[in-house]
């Protein structure tokens, strides 16, 4: 088993905020709370570490320093910290420990839980929650042991309430003592006594009605669709159903989307009408009677396309966010999304 | 609710082995099968093959392009009435006193590639699986059951809607007659799934609503052997789920579309059924139209299974789901309606990775019925059945492409937790 422990200046013996821009180094052995783990039971070949400041202020730099060393060591687990408190040193474990899950490594954090690096770590790590100084560290060393110790193993870790580690925003599939009909009977019977439970929360994510575009006359709109719209023949291969990708298409001299240039690929509707008339998924048409009506500014010089339909939830907010980026750099203040 | 169907009797004949033999019958808790006398009894001229072969858990088998799952049952009062519609005589009325003859442990799963066939594209239909073994077995519930698998081939040129009900039809058929081996003997265990006497009328009066859904073909829901596509919210007899009269004809989405076995084996009211005149009565039963195709269709039947819910005199409902995404919308909304009349709602759901995909403020008492986006570690069986064209050997495999791997009718353990 190789094992690569992450620590910030201070930890791993360099100094407090005097030596906070300390570059990147990688260490033999364990260093500081490395030798905590050791006891415990876990032993630490490797240990790599970061200057709080300077990780946040060459964050892609260390970044891709730390990881080369992760690469060459091909270790079986990576733990970082614990970080307890610490906003800068919690936000490197999280987005070290985010990136080394990426490369489907396992990696055992411990920090507080409003600490940056548990958004930061994006659902990648098992993180520990601790308290905010290092009087949590003899409560912490066992649980970040026992769980890099079985990661490492390959073997299954239980469920964040039994395991005690934060919830990674994951839901994983378990075995109830009774079917599904009989707890919700239960629930019911609950519910109607006046003690509601559930076993679903409420999504956080809600988006919220964003405020009116103030000037749309001055304004840039793009044009978006998940109507499965392409150019006919669909060039791109976008998928007709559970789309991995999603495309982007010019408009620059397009007055209007024909039906012998476009097309519709969606499995999910009868798309008869919306091939006869292409502006029915991404309108066109309209936006470009708009624009020379004068109430648009202008539109982007490009449409956004994918095909909504058993896309699953993550990538769709995926896609989203991808896409919200592209507009955003593009200086568009307006967007026409047309579902389906 | 003054029961009207309280004669209907499930009578369970448990079945520890299958054995093949020259003719099919029964011998105590052994059922001997002649898989060709079964699939010369399955031929259609829809089909261009039916072959049939038993296999049991703990074989190293993979079943793919599974269509539908159904309970070996017939009608021991009168057998020209099992599974109305596919293969029996369709009535309202269920008889005087309706017996049916069921086998336990055993299933009948039927197998065709459409893609392979011609009939659809390619991911137009996802893989569909049953693993007897491996790390996939207990991800379908038919990985538990010995299942007698029905593989149909479609005869050259045959139009899908026909080749589809040949294959119902075909399945049905089988299921009664591996049934049909019980007729004149005494079952195990006899049961009155919907027998609801009179109840103390302070208990909150409780309805269920099943979604289905019904879009066209190899998309559809059949009731008596009928296509759903026009159904709108209509009280149903619950004898009606045990009785075969619902069955499945959706090969979409396998781990959250129902099986004609779930309806047979209707949890939902057997859940409320083991707790009617003790802390509740049981109101009736909704049938609901799900993956409805506008805004206005799905405010209006979520409206409708409300105002029905309220006929009824419920206080409380337990709504089930069909399918995910679109559908998840007609769930919520009409958790909803039922809600804004005043009616304390459940929902059966599934979670994708993402979390919903949709959720509204008044869906507060959420049953999940597991994650349909988690990944199952890839197998490799000896053998597979089914075609191995979207058997996914050697794949990591989402739920949702395991038979009932997360079905939102209540029938099985699954559930998703925090991790």
């Amino acid at each position: 088993m190789r094992v690569v422990h992450y620590l910030n200046q201070f930890f791993a013996g360099f100094g407090a905020e005097e030596a906070a821009g300390h570059e990147p180094v990688r260490l033999e052995g364990p260093q500081g709370p490395g030798r905590a783990f050791a006891a415990a039971g876990l032993h630490v070949d490797v240990t790599i570490a970061c200057g709080d400041d300077r990780f946040a202020l060459d964050e892609a730099a260390s970044l891709a320093t730390l990881l080369a060393w992760i690469d060459e060591d091909a270790p079986d687990v990576v733990i970082a910290g614990p970080s307890f408190g610490s906003g800068r040193y919690g936000y490197a474990c999280g987005v070290l420990a985010r990136e080394v899950a990426r490369r489907r490594i396992p990696v055992v954090l411990a920090m507080t839980p409003d600490s940056p690096g548990v958004l930061a770590a994006e659902g990648g790590a098992y993180i520990v929650p601790t308290g905010a100084n290092v009087a949590a560290m003899r409560h912490t060393v066992p649980v970040m042991t026992g769980l890099a110790l079985r990661l490492a193993a390959g073997e299954t870790v239980g469920t964040a309430g039994d395991e005690g580690y934060l919830p990674r925003g994951l839901r994983v599939n378990v075995r109830a003592d009774d079917d599904a009909a009989t707890r919700a009977v239960g629930a019911l019977v609950a519910k109607l006594g006046g003690r509601v439970t559930t076993e679903i929360a409420p999504p956080a994510d809600r988006v919220s009605p964003p405020p009116p575009v103030p000037d749309l006359a001055h304004a840039t709109v793009a044009l978006v669709t998940e109507a499965g719209c392409v150019p006919q023949g669909n060039p791109d291969r976008l998928p007709t159903r559970h789309a991995n990708v999603w495309l982007r298409y010019p408009l620059d001299g397009v007055a209007s989307l024909s039906a012998d240039g476009y097309e519709t690929v969606h499995a999910g509707f009868d798309t008869t009408d919306a091939n006869l008339d292409p502006n029915r998924l991404v309108p066109l048409d309209a936006a470009r009677a708009l624009v020379d009506a004068g109430r648009i500014g202008t539109l982007h010089e490009e449409f956004f396309t994918t095909s909504g339909v058993d896309t699953p939830v993550a990538v769709a907010a995926r896609f989203g966010q991808e896409i919200a980026a592209e507009i955003r750099n593009a200086g568009v203040d307006a967007v026409i999304l047309t579902g389906t | 609710m003054s029961s009207t169907h309280a004669d209907l009797a499930i009578a369970t004949f448990a079945i520890d082995e299958i054995v093949e033999g020259t003719q099919t019958g029964r011998d105590g808790t052994t059922l001997i099968v002649s898989p060709p006398q079964l699939a010369v009894g399955a031929g259609e001229p829809a089909l261009a093959e039916a072959t049939v072969e038993v296999v049991r858990p703990g074989d190293r088998v993979r079943i793919s392009n599974v269509c539908d799952a159904v309970v070996p049952d017939v009608r021991a009062d009168d057998p020209s009435r099992t599974f109305p519609g596919p293969v029996g005589t369709a009535d309202d009325h269920l008889g005087a006193e309706p017996v049916i003859h069921r086998l336990g442990g055993v299933c009948v799963l039927t197998s065709c590639d459409w893609e392979g066939a011609g009939y659809v594209g390619p991911d137009e239909l996802p893989a569909s699986i049953v693993d007897m073994a491996g790390p996939g077995r207990d991800r379908s519930p038919f990985g538990d059951t010995t299942n007698v698998v029905l593989r149909c081939v479609p005869a050259p040129g045959v139009p899908v809607g026909e080749a589809d009900a040949a294959m119902r039809r075909a399945g049905a058929t089988l299921a009664r007659d591996l049934a049909s081996a019980t007729l004149g003997h005494t079952p195990d265990d006899r049961t009155l799934p919907v027998a609801f006497p009179d109840a103390d009328p302070s208990l909150p009066a409780v309805c269920a609503i099943v979604q289905v859904a019904s879009e066209g073909p190899l998309v559809d829901t059949f009731l008596d052997g009928a296509h759903l596509r026009d159904l709108r919210p209509r009280a149903i007899d619950p004898a009606w789920l045990y009785a075969g009269r619902i069955t499945n004809g959706a090969y979409d989405w396998p781990g959250v579309r129902n099986v004609t076995a779930a309806y047979q084996e209707a949890a939902v009211i057997g859940a409320l059924a083991a707790v009617h005149g003790t802390s509740l009565r049981f109101a009736g039963l909704i049938l609901a139209p799900g993956y409805l195709d506008t805004a206005s269709a799905k405010r209006a039947s979520a409206e409708a299974s409300a105002a029905l819910a309220a006929a009824m005199g419920a206080s409380g409902a337990v709504c089930t789901t069909f399918s995910s995404g679109n559908s998840h919308t007609d769930t919520m909304l009409t958790v909803r309606a039922l809600e804004r009349r005043g009616v304390a709602t459940v929902a059966m759901v599934c979670e994708t990775n993402g979390g919903l995909t949709d959720h509204v403020d008044e869906a507060d008492c959420l049953i999940s019925t597991g994650n349909e986006d988690e990944l199952v570690d890839p197998w490799i069986p000896d053998r597979v059945i089914g075609g191995e064209a979207g058997a996914r050997i050697g794949l990591a495999t989402p739920t949702v492409n395991y038979l009932s791997g997360c079905t939102q009718l209540g029938n099985d353990v699954w559930t998703a937790v925090p991790a």
